[in-house]
């Protein structure tokens, strides 16, 4: 019987901490070269597919594109953000948890990107978040964005003003 | 404890620690906005838009301020999304350029890391001495841990302990170096230093799941080498310790039934072990439960129970053999694979956190059990990611499908307008207007200069100038009589006064006709302007065309020409991972047989020794 202990412990010693996977296939090896190739090459080629939808979509003599970045302390959680060119709508964005915690580490969203004209054209920004207290914040911000024959980024910056440490729009255009 | 499962552990603290060397979680300064673009879908862990945004980028050069960076966090990228080797490239690459002490220290971290994840510890362990000691907390502390790692990949568990002693560690990092630390005692044979530094940790008070998670493992596992060098009584005071509901109870519950069993104390073993009889699960721990348990009772001497425990573990094993079974045939008849493909969630990388449902799967439970053990993780993980590119790819194609119609679309629309309005823009006529416009300024320049009234004159003005200019040559030629010297008297007076009022209201209209030309200046520049827009706009529409057949082809050909592949590769993927799958299912199976021998074995004995004692008696 004392066998049969030491039989049974000899398995139980093994497995708790969850057995690892038999020794890879010398195939394996193989086949996990493969997919970096794979992965390399659609890489590769999503990268040009994406270039030639911006061409075709978005050409730069008339592309604009939106950006979202937050330079907020912690009393702020930001909720949507609503974006508007020559009064029409086009951005109305709801944040998840993950992209908000990118955004705060550094993260910048391209909100938007569309076409417009060459000339000047009127942007129309809103947030909504909550502040300390879970207090909601709604704030907007209006600017005039002159449109050249480049593509035109524009940065919607959340950021806590110095004097009342309560979050606004900064506008830059790149 | 296993070696191996020594390893395996330390693998997954590697995978579950933050990566502060190669990513800071400070908020990061963006310079350039597509950098921060890349960062964004980084942080989310999205690798594949983050690579290919990062790429793209690259191409347009639009990361002036983050060349360094970008090139090191491509190299992160890959490795993050598993391309080894086009990470390894990448870093040898900015090895080779003109790189600062720091990122050269970067570049070194993530070649060592490489090395450590292909199991070329001796490779790994040269690229660790190529790194400079970080002045920051956190970086040493994950040098520290990835230097212990290597040591015990070679062997040198007592370098590997060492390598964790000296280094504090910052906020968050405690449990982990404490737990490697442990370890790495324990395999050098330091059973009593290991033991203390597991001790310690397992007594912390955990704030977190992850943690609290980890407090177990740290306690299961001193239990368990305690039990293994003969010192019950310690290890059932670890094990006690591991929660009730955390994931390694039943694993607690089996080992604390052994330890008191190991002290003969079999009464006590029975507690345990019959709550892990109870739970009847399908798990390795209750399977063996239930030939531990009567296997107590008959050390008790409680022969009837024990043969009644031992009927029961034998129905038992006969029905999990089946249910294995089941799952086996599952398995070689493709129900595996669907159920790998309910793993496809449409997002690049990143684990399998839901496990795929059940419904209608023969013993699915087993299954899912393996999918979810982190030696299939890997391989799934691949799966998941080919199944992630063939879709991805298969959306390329159908928008490939609409690019052609929108080119076709607009070289249509140039066909069909571009020549009314050449015809418009041959006539010149903005050009004619402008011209007009020069001319009459000319004129008013001159008119200026000239001081004449008569130039500005109206059109009546005029006629009536010319007729009163006929009318003194008439009466110039009449003789000189008192009745014509009155009639020109009176032209010459008419003369006069039309001619005053052109004089005098000169001035006036000079500046009214120069206030005329230069308000229509600005329209008939603009109009200049546009028609000069309008003929390059002509010219400009041809490149939303031109050129885009060709190169929309090859990027069908080549989409056509990877799918293949992609489903080809996910094919044997799935073929591999089905074969790990029935080899584990058979080494269980195997187990379950052995289990059900032992439990036939000891019943029987358990039989003889009731009809011995029955006989016995009187």
């Amino acid at each position: 019987m004392r066998r049969l202990i030491s039989g049974l412990l000899a398995g139980l010693l093994v497995w708790p901490l969850l057995l690892p996977a038999e020794p890879a296939a010398s195939g394996e090896t193989g086949l996990k070269d493969n997919v970096q190739t794979l992965k390399k090459q659609v890489l590769e080629l999503n990268r040009d597919l994406f270039m030639l939808e911006e061409d075709l979509l978005f050409p730069s003599n008339t592309q604009v594109s939106v950006f979202v970045s937050l330079d907020v302390g912690d009393f702020f959680q930001l909720d949507s953000v609503q974006v508007k060119i020559d009064g029409k709508e086009v951005a109305d964005y709801l944040y998840t948890q993950r992209e908000l915690d990118a955004l705060v580490r550094g993260g910048v969203q391209r909100i938007h990107v569309g076409n417009l004209r060459t000339g000047e054209h009127e942007l129309v920004a809103f947030f909504t978040g909550k502040g300390p207290h879970g207090r909601d914040y709604k704030r907007g911000a209006t600017t005039k964005i002159k449109k050249g024959l480049g593509p035109k980024y524009v940065e919607l910056k959340i950021v806590d003003q110095t004097k009342n440490y309560q979050p606004e729009f900064d506008i830059k255009e790149w | 404890m296993g070696r191996r499962s020594l390893l395996l552990l330390l693998t997954w603290l590697t995978c579950v620690t933050a990566n502060s060397f190669a990513a800071s979680d400070k908020p990061q300064q963006v310079l350039d906005l597509h950098y921060g673009e890349v960062l964004f879908h980084f942080y989310q862990k999205d690798y594949f838009t983050a690579i290919t945004h990062l790429m793209v980028a690259q191409e347009e050069g639009l990361l002036q301020h983050h060349r360094h960076e970008s090139e090191l966090l491509l190299g992160g990228l890959q490795l993050s999304y598993g391309m080894l080797d086009a990470a390894e490239s990448q870093f040898h690459r900015l090895l080779d350029s003109d790189t600062d002490s720091a990122l050269h220290d970067r570049v070194w971290y993530y070649l060592t890391k490489i090395n450590y994840q292909r199991g070329h510890y001796q490779k790994a362990y040269t690229d660790l001495q190529s790194i400079g000691k970080p002045r920051d907390k956190a970086l040493r502390a994950e040098l520290a841990l990835l230097n212990a790692n290597i040591n015990m990949g070679l062997g040198n568990n007592a370098k590997a302990a060492e390598a964790l002693k000296k280094v504090r560690a910052p906020e968050g990092w405690e449990e982990y170096l404490k737990i490697n630390r442990g370890i790495a005692l324990l395999r050098a044979g330091d059973i009593e230093a290991g033991r203390r530094v597991l001790d310690k940790l397992g007594k912390k008070r955990a704030s977190t799941k992850e943690l609290r998670a980890l407090r177990d493992r740290a306690n299961l596992g001193l239990g368990y080498e305690l039990l293994r060098a003969g010192d019950p009584e310690k290890a059932r005071e670890y094990l006690n310790r591991v929660r009730l509901q955390g994931p390694f109870v039943q694993a607690a519950l089996l080992g604390a039934g052994w330890a008191d069993a190991e002290r003969g104390d079999y009464e006590s073993a029975l507690t345990p072990w019959m709550k892990l009889w109870q739970v009847a699960g399908h798990q390795p721990a209750a399977q063996e439960a239930h030939l531990a348990l009567p296997y107590a009772l008959a050390q008790m001497g409680d022969g009837k129970r024990a043969v009644y425990y031992y009927e029961q573990a034998l129905g038992y094993y006969d029905a999990e053999q089946q249910q294995i079974e089941q799952a086996i045939e599952a398995a070689n008849s493709g129900t595996l694979i669907s159920l790998l493909s309910q793993a496809d969630t449409g997002t690049s990388g990143g684990w399998l956190n839901d496990n795929p449902t059940l419904e209608g799967v023969p013993s699915g439970r087993y299954l899912v059990d393996l999918l979810s053990g982190n030696h299939f993780q890997e391989g799934l993980k691949d799966y998941r990611d080919l199944g992630y590119l063939a879709t991805l790819l298969q959306q390329w194609l159908s928008n490939i499908e609409l690019y052609y119609d929108m080119v076709d679309a607009r070289r249509l629309a140039y066909q069909q307008r571009a020549p009314r309005i050449r015809e418009r823009l041959e006539k010149q006529e903005a050009r004619d207007l402008q011209s007009r416009w020069q001319r009459y300024e000319a004129q008013l320049d001159a008119a200026g200069q000239a001081n004449d009234p008569l130039q500005l004159a109206t059109g009546k003005e005029k006629q009536q100038w010319a007729l009163l200019e006929k009318v003194r040559q008439k009466l110039t030629a009449l003789p000189d009589e008192p009745r014509y010297n009155t009639m020109r008297a009176k032209a010459d007076w008419l003369r006069g006064v039309l001619y005053w009022q052109m004089q005098s209201d000169y001035k006036i209209r000079l500046w009214e006709i120069r206030k005329q030309l230069a308000k229509l200046e600005p329209s008939l520049l603009d109009t200049v302007e546009k028609h000069q827009h309008i003929d390059s706009a002509l010219e400009s529409a041809k490149a939303g065309f031109d050129g885009y057949d060709a190169r929309i082809e090859a990027m069908r050909a080549r989409i056509l020409a990877l799918l293949p592949r992609i489903e080809a590769a996910r094919g044997n993927k799935g073929q591999n991972l089905q074969h790990l799958a029935l080899d584990e299912l058979e080494t269980r199976k195997r187990r379950l047989i052995s289990y059900r021998s032992q439990a036939r074995y000891a019943l029987a004995r358990s039989y003889d020794q009731l009809a011995r004692t029955a006989k016995d008696q009187p």
